[in-house]
């Protein structure tokens, strides 16, 4: 379903990821643990390019988000004029490569590395990308603040999306000359309808002419789960979803995260509640210093930690 | 200080239409088009600035510095005189025109800097929400971003207008017509320069004034809907 290879991300100076790479399964549930400041956050957001990883790939269902990384493909390392000249100078083509891999050597400028080289990155572009706006609409994702949209009402929170990007759709349609039996009209109803469905869902639909200002956190929050879930995503992100929240309002959220993860939905948790964790997760990430340090599933995690710095962690947290 | 009321009310009944029909009218106009051009151009300003197109922001940074850092004056003065020696055939332009284009471009300065910081003060969050539904650029600026910049922008925008009210008394200096312009030909025709004064410095503080209370009130139904 996801496939983070090897993701860097700095700012400015600052490096927040030091080389990531993590696989979510269709319908499996992921936890990211670890002290904040660790990269858990910047990881998640990179998976929906929120972030744009600095070197590294994301692969949705086998399609790429990122930009290529020629560090990752030995064939488009082989193009290039610096390969050439280790080769040159007399180095083997394996050890050209670790070389160029282990001290960065590809020159990021346009067409410094030769056109074979600039053809081949266009053309493992051309041949993968999917583009990151249509990717997230298949990638859920649920904040730290909710970040429900004030000006609108619940309703239109929920709909916003459904309807904008389906008419986008059906015009894209008709201009191609596709038959179609839908209208601006039936995708707002529709998306009106599954608005409904979802409020009453949460026991919220008295609320959907409300605003966001007038909504407690925990409303809040799972307006902001069911107006992603409006989408019909692939797979879901949480980024802290209860950690802005009042301690009485943490339970409705958690409760409706868990009958997500119970109806099969895959999801990427960043979280500090090491009970839902252990509880929901099939695999637990420790996320540490900008690397995955320890995973395994939340027994191994949490009753048998190797890592000596995730020891520290949970002796803390639990 | 009685002759002083009546010299007034002389003035007034003699010179009314002076002060009334045409400098009033011809301040609120000018300050009228002024912001409205601003608002455009500031809008348009404010996107370029924003955009993805570096000379043009370089260009539009280096003009809004320029005119924050020079006084309206100096500005007026290069519109009226020195850019017609240069362009022989802005000479062709009545003087009202050349003094309402500088003013414009000025309040649009100003005007671009109110939207761009009304923009950047609306919550990040919200841009990343909407983002992460999937939806594209456009669509979060205009039916999300944009809604609530509004809300920031347009007091801001208010203050604006009374500013640039005031700021037009500088164009009397072309005798284009304005408040002050009147109040010139009034004191030339009347050599009483303290009446005059006193009543132009009255209709300056009843605009604005007016202005402000109305805005006041704009602004708290804004924060009710």
């Amino acid at each position: 379903m996801l496939d983070i290879c090897n993701i860097y991300k700095d700012f400015g100076s600052l490096k927040v990821l030091k080389g990531v790479s993590a696989h979510v399964e269709k319908g499996e549930v992921i936890s990211l643990i670890g002290v904040s400041g660790s990269g858990k956050s910047t990881l998640l957001r990179c998976m929906n390019l929120l972030e744009t990883p600095t070197f590294g790939e994301v692969w949705m269902e086998g399609k790429l988000l990122t930009q290529p990384d020629p560090y990752l493909h030995p064939e488009i390392i082989r193009a290039s004029k610096t390969f050439e000249k280790l080769k040159a100078a007399g180095l083997a083509d394996e050890d050209a490569i670790q070389k160029i891999k282990k001290e960065d050597l590809l020159h990021e400028k346009h067409g410094a590395e030769g056109k074979e080289y600039v053809r081949l990155m266009k053309e493992f572009y051309a041949a993968n990308h999917l583009d990151a706006n249509l990717a997230r609409q298949k990638m859920g994702m649920v904040f730290q603040q909710f970040n429900l949209f004030n000006n609108l009402s619940v309703k239109d929170n929920i709909t916003l999306a459904p309807v904008k990007i389906g008419t986008a759709k059906l015009k894209q349609a008709l201009r191609e000359g596709q038959k179609t039996t839908e209208t601006k009209e039936s995708i707002k109803a529709a998306a009106e309808k599954k608005a409904m469905e979802l409020l009453t869902r949460i026991g919220l639909a008295d609320k959907a002419d409300s605003f966001p200002a007038s909504l407690s956190g925990g409303q809040k929050q799972r307006i902001a789960i069911i107006r992603a879930l409006a989408m019909e995503p692939d797979v879901m992100l949480f980024d802290e979803p209860t950690s802005a929240l009042d301690p009485e309002m943490v339970g409705e959220v958690l409760d409706l995260i868990k009958e997500l993860a119970k109806s099969g939905m895959t999801m990427v948790v960043v979280t500090h509640e090491m009970g839902f964790a252990r509880e929901v997760s099939d695999r637990v990430l420790f996320v540490d210093e900008g690397y995955i340090k320890e995973e395994g599933t939340p027994e191994e995690i949490f009753r048998n930690p190797k890592d000596a710095r995730l020891k520290d962690f949970l002796s803390k947290v639990l | 200080m009685e002759t002083f009321i009546s010299n007034i009310i002389r003035i007034m009944s003699h010179y009314g239409h002076v002060f009334l029909l045409e400098g009033v009218a011809y301040t609120l106009l000018l300050s009228l088009i002024a912001v409205a051009g601003g608002s455009v151009l500031g809008a348009l300003f404010a996107f370029g600035k924003r955009g993805k197109i570096a000379p043009l922001r370089i260009l539009i940074n280096a003009l809004v510095e320029i005119v924050r850092g020079t006084p309206l004056l100096l500005q007026l003065y290069a519109g009226v005189f020195i850019l017609p020696r240069l362009i022989p055939a802005l000479n062709e332009l009545p003087d009202i025109v050349s003094v309402s284009v500088v003013l414009i471009i000025n309040s649009a300065a100003y005007v671009s800097e109110v939207i761009r910081s009304g923009i950047q003060a609306v919550d990040i969050g919200q841009t990343e929400a909407a983002r992460s539904l999937g939806l594209s650029e456009r669509t979060t600026m205009w039916n999300v971003v944009l809604p609530q910049a509004v809300k920031n922008i347009l007091p801001a925008l208010g203050n604006e207008f009374i500013t640039v009210i005031k700021e037009t008394s500088l164009a009397s200096t072309f005798y284009v017509g304005d408040l002050m312009t009147s109040y010139l030909k009034v004191r030339g025709n009347t050599f009483l320069t303290l009446e005059c004064l006193t009543i132009v410095g009255i209709l300056y503080f009843i605009l604005t004034f007016t202005l402000s209370k109305l805005l006041a009130a704009a602004e708290r139904r804004m924060k009710h809907a």
